[in-house]
């Protein structure tokens, strides 16, 4: 700590803050618009110039200048204050001033300060800038007239979010920004740039004119769609979701947010979201009053095994806990499951055979602290943005290490330094086993791996994966396994990340058993900066899996269900969120077990394709409405109350699931904070939480690890020379199918498409933007060709979230595919 | 004193005000002479032969008796104009603030004054019945 004198205070900072730094955390304000604390020091605005006496009394801009030991400064002297006012007419010389139509107008920086320094004349002339307008770009609106050039981002979209779309383009009085030869904005529409933007430069389109700042109530909350678990804060006026607004206050983030984060919450307030419970008279879908509704399904909800359920990862914990209450104790059901019964499997199988615990030993903080990061598919980044923001930091201001294993090329291929090793698509586990064989072999192993329970099998089974029979496999040279294998055993500190869900199939507890194998021969878990991490897809699938919301002790998995619907063992369906017939794999299995169950109960926000084939349809409600908490996929347990009231007779899967409990055995499930200390009491690593402890920042539910190693199962892709290795996935402007019904990812990414090579697509003649049929053994789909050049050659990848192009028409649920394309 | 005096008196004071112009306003066929700063319905400024008023929110903000609402869009041009704007008179309090917060001096105070009417519905004037005639 260094000690200095501001403002006439003492006052302690730490060593390597700035004079802004020392001043902010000791409550001085310095007037500022090109700092960001996420960003590094730029000093482009001149407005936080100070006096340090030590400097001969010269102006310094203190966002720029380290702090030193007895550093006299003062921030408010009548020179400063003039000069600042000079820096604001400058300023204001060539802005518009046209506060009443700019939607900054009231969270502007430039007008506060303006304001704040009483800048109301000009001693200046000068014309006011002239640049075209961006008005096409349906999420940012750029407007270079109002830009003050603080660069923030440029800084934001260059060391965050690793894209740089942005630029200073032209010189002197010319200069503005702009994106490559002035061209459109065409990037990953993460919107950090209108986030930090201090002026109207940068604004959210979908947005524009909808409210002014200060008519909007702020509510905090939890993003709904991945699970990250990403803080954000919803504006609402007249109980509208209106936008989300940039807190840097909040999460592990700094409020730091994705496309579908910051421009997808159009879902909650929708026009099209559900109204009233329906049930099918005659076969029509006809509106009934909740009584009515709850009625019949109660009634249908009997028999025990022939009753299933199948739930979204998206539920709260309070209601996935009573939603496992009901089936068990009210229904006497075991056959529950949720994510399509395999994209947790990692966790609920894999990681508890291999770590005892079914988490991740690590979390989304240990990537900044790690000292090389092994990421398993480069999907890893369009599924979790914000934690591929934080990969970005650690790579390009840590210095860390970054190794990919991938079927494809991606956006984290394209970091400083980052090594991207492309295997066949399937071999993943193969691969990781090589990397343990070689690790073996050269003998890094941690000095206690032979202690661990399992060893000598595992030792054993690694004899069929030597680097060079793998390479030869899965088309990575045996140097590269090698190479991969050291760089990992000799790092300090080494993190595994990997993504599953429902694209992700092949991602199952084989590969988290091989990821586990990998940081535990070599020691790289429970300590910070180390371990494995497992990516859940939804906002809440740690929670789904903490509270037991999947088969156990003989209870249906998911497939199994859809499949007892079929032979008639299952009777009666709920589902709840879930779209199977889009997002579950093999569509014709899945149409056939819902058209043949004998009743059908969806309960979702939207009619969808599922919802149609319903018997009773139950309008639930969005998070924003709803009381509870979610677990991120790094076990942080956080609150979320409501930020709107409930939309028209909507009611929460909560309250739907507790009248139907009172209905079938008349017990009271009371209220969600009772039901979260009910788990509280019986859920490990969740002990003493409470909804006031876990207050905006939630906390880690922690549990000690048991390691051993396990042999993973491996099945080798069978390749056909003749066809395409088809692999599914996430984009990165969705997330599920829910996106669909957020304007700003359906904006970005309106339709699906078959991403194939280069290679491939001048062999077939495919043209981008052509219409090609993918053909497989389970059936063939219309599809949209893109062509790019981070595909190699045999693979093509479709993502999986569009309901007009289901990838489940050509995808039956096999890690790989093979298909044929034709024109 | 004369009991006759008074009502002489009376008749009297009765007598000069026949003589004298009369206070009664003959209304409605008489009409009042309404002061210039005379704070009646409020009206929307039309300027080339669009109303002025850029919906930046600034009178509903300011009004006291929240009676004001305003939407904005965006019109071809991509200038920003209010799609809605209605006034609940039978809220207005006839204060004035929303044409002194006025930005773009879009928005004035006329002389109306015969504000009656016989559904509540027909008291929330919309944008076009506030435009200047």
């Amino acid at each position: 700590m260094v000690n200095l004198t501001i403002d006439d205070k003492q006052v302690t900072a730490p060593k390597d803050s700035t004079i802004y730094d020392a001043a902010r955390i000791n409550g001085i304000k310095i007037p500022i618009l090109c700092h960001d604390k996420k960003l590094k020091p730029f000093g482009a605005c001149r407005m936080c110039l100070v006096e340090v006496e030590q400097m001969k009394g010269r102006q310094i801009p203190a966002c720029t200048t380290p702090v030193t030991e007895g550093m006299i400064i003062r921030t408010a002297t009548p020179e400063i204050i003039k000069a600042r006012e000079l820096v604001l007419e400058l300023l204001l010389l060539n802005h518009p001033l046209d506060c009443p139509v700019c939607d900054k107008a009231g969270d502007c920086d430039l007008q506060n300060l303006a304001y704040e320094y009483k800048v109301d004349t000009n001693r200046f002339s000068d014309l006011k800038f002239q640049h075209e307008i961006d008005y096409n770009n349906p999420l940012i609106e750029r407007d270079m007239n109002r830009c003050v050039l603080c660069g923030k981002c440029v800084r934001i979209c260059d060391e965050i979010v690793g894209y740089g779309a942005l630029t200073f383009i032209d010189r002197g009085i010319e200069t503005k920004i702009g994106c490559e030869f002035e061209k459109g904005l065409d990037c990953e529409f993460c919107g950090s740039c209108i986030s930090v933007c201090p002026v109207g430069s940068l604004l959210a389109r979908p947005f524009k004119h909808k409210a002014r700042f200060w008519a909007l109530t702020n509510h905090n909350s939890v993003c709904g769609y991945c699970g990250t678990g990403c803080n954000l804060t919803l504006g609402v006026k007249d109980n509208k979701v209106l936008t989300t607004i940039y807190n840097d206050e909040q999460g592990f983030h700094k409020g730091q947010l994705c496309a579908r984060g910051r421009f997808g919450y159009q879902f909650i307030s929708s026009d099209k979201r559900l109204t009233s419970p329906m049930i099918r008279r005659n076969g029509r879908m006809t509106e009934a009053t909740w009584d009515e509704a709850l009625d019949l399904v109660a009634s249908r909800l009997k028999g025990g095994n022939e009753v299933a359920a199948l739930a979204t990862a998206r539920l709260t914990n309070e209601e996935f806990s009573l939603f496992r209450k009901m089936m068990l104790e009210s229904i006497g059901s075991k056959n529950f499951d949720h994510s399509a019964g395999y994209a947790h499997s990692a966790l609920s199988k894999g990681f508890v055979r291999s770590f005892g615990v079914s988490a991740s030993p690590a979390s989304v903080l240990d990537i900044q602290k790690s000292d090389l990061l092994l990421v398993i598919k480069t999907d890893s980044y369009e599924t979790h943005p914000v934690v591929g923001f934080e990969i970005n930091m650690a790579v390009k201001n840590r210095g860390v290490k970054l190794n990919i294993l991938s079927d494809k090329r991606g956006k984290l291929s394209k970091l400083p330094g980052a090594k991207t090793a492309i295997h066949t698509p399937g071999n993943e586990v193969a691969v990781l086993n090589a990397i343990c064989k070689a690790i073996l072999d050269k003998k890094l192993e941690d000095s206690s791996a032979a202690t661990i329970p399992g060893f000598a099998e595992f030792s054993k089974s690694l004899e069929l994966f030597t680097p060079e029979k793998v390479a030869a496999q899965s088309g990575i040279p045996a140097e590269t396994i090698i190479k991969i294998a050291t760089d990992y055993a000799s790092a300090e500190k080494a993190l595994i990340i990997f993504p599953i869900g429902l694209a992700y199939s092949g991602h199952t507890e084989s590969l988290a058993s091989a990821a586990a194998n990998l940081a535990i021969i070599t020691g790289k878990l429970g300590e910070e900066g180390s371990g494995v991490l497992c990516m859940s897809e939804k906002n809440n699938g740690q929670g789904a899996v903490d509270m037991g919301f999947y088969p156990q002790d003989g209870g249906m998995t998911a497939q199994q269900i859809l499949d007892s619907c079929v032979d008639g063992k299952v009777k009666t369906l709920f589902i709840a969120g879930e779209n199977p017939l889009v997002s579950y794999p093999d569509s014709k299995k899945v149409k056939s077990a819902l058209d043949k169950v004998e009743f059908l109960v969806v309960s979702d926000l939207f009619m969808t394709e599922t919802a149609e084939l319903a018997d009773v349809v139950l309008p639930a409600c969005s998070y924003a409405e709803k009381e509870g908490t979610y677990t991120s996929l790094d076990r942080r347990v956080q609150y979320v109350k409501p930020a709107i009231r409930k939309l028209a007779q909507s009611k929460s899967d909560f309250e739907i699931i507790s009248q139907l409990i009172s209905k079938i055995d008349g017990k009271e499930s009371g209220t969600p904070a009772e039901q979260f200390s009910e788990i509280c009491s019986k859920t490990a690593g969740y002990e003493g939480m409470t909804y006031s402890t876990l207050g905006n920042n939630g906390a880690f539910a922690t549990t000690a690890i048991k390691a051993s190693l396990v042999v993973p199962e491996y099945t080798p892709v069978v390749a056909d020379a003749s066809k395409l290795a088809l692999v599914t996935g996430s984009v990165l402007y969705h997330n599920g199918t829910l996106s669909q019904h957020g304007e700003g990812p359906v904006h970005v990414c309106p339709e699906a498409y078959l991403e194939l090579s280069r290679e491939d697509a001048a062999r077939l003649l495919i043209n981008e933007k052509d219409q090609i049929t993918v053909t497989s053994e389970s059936g063939s789909l219309q599809l949209i060709a893109k062509v790019s050049p981070r595909i190699p050659k045999g693979v093509v990848f479709l993502p999986y979230h569009f309901p007009a192009a289901p990838a489940n028409k050509v995808w039956s649920g096999t890690a790989v595919t093979m298909v044929s394309i034709a024109k | 004193m004369n009991p006759i005096t008074p009502i002489i008196n009376g008749m009297k004071i009765t007598l000069s005000h026949m003589f004298m112009k009369p206070v009664t306003l003959q209304y409605p066929t008489e009409r009042p002479k309404v002061a210039p700063r005379y704070r009646g319905l409020q009206a929307l400024k039309v300027s080339h032969s669009k109303a002025k008023c850029v919906a930046c929110y600034l009178c509903p903000t300011v009004c006291p008796a929240k009676c004001i609402t305003v939407e904005a869009g965006e019109d071809a041009n991509h200038n920003k104009y209010a799609s809605v704007y209605e006034i609940d008179i039978l809220r207005c309090i006839f204060c004035g603030y929303c044409v002194e917060a006025c930005p773009v001096d879009a928005l004035k105070m006329t002389g109306e004054f015969e504000l009656a009417n016989y559904k509540r519905s027909d008291f929330i004037y919309a944008k076009e019945t506030l435009l200047e005639k």
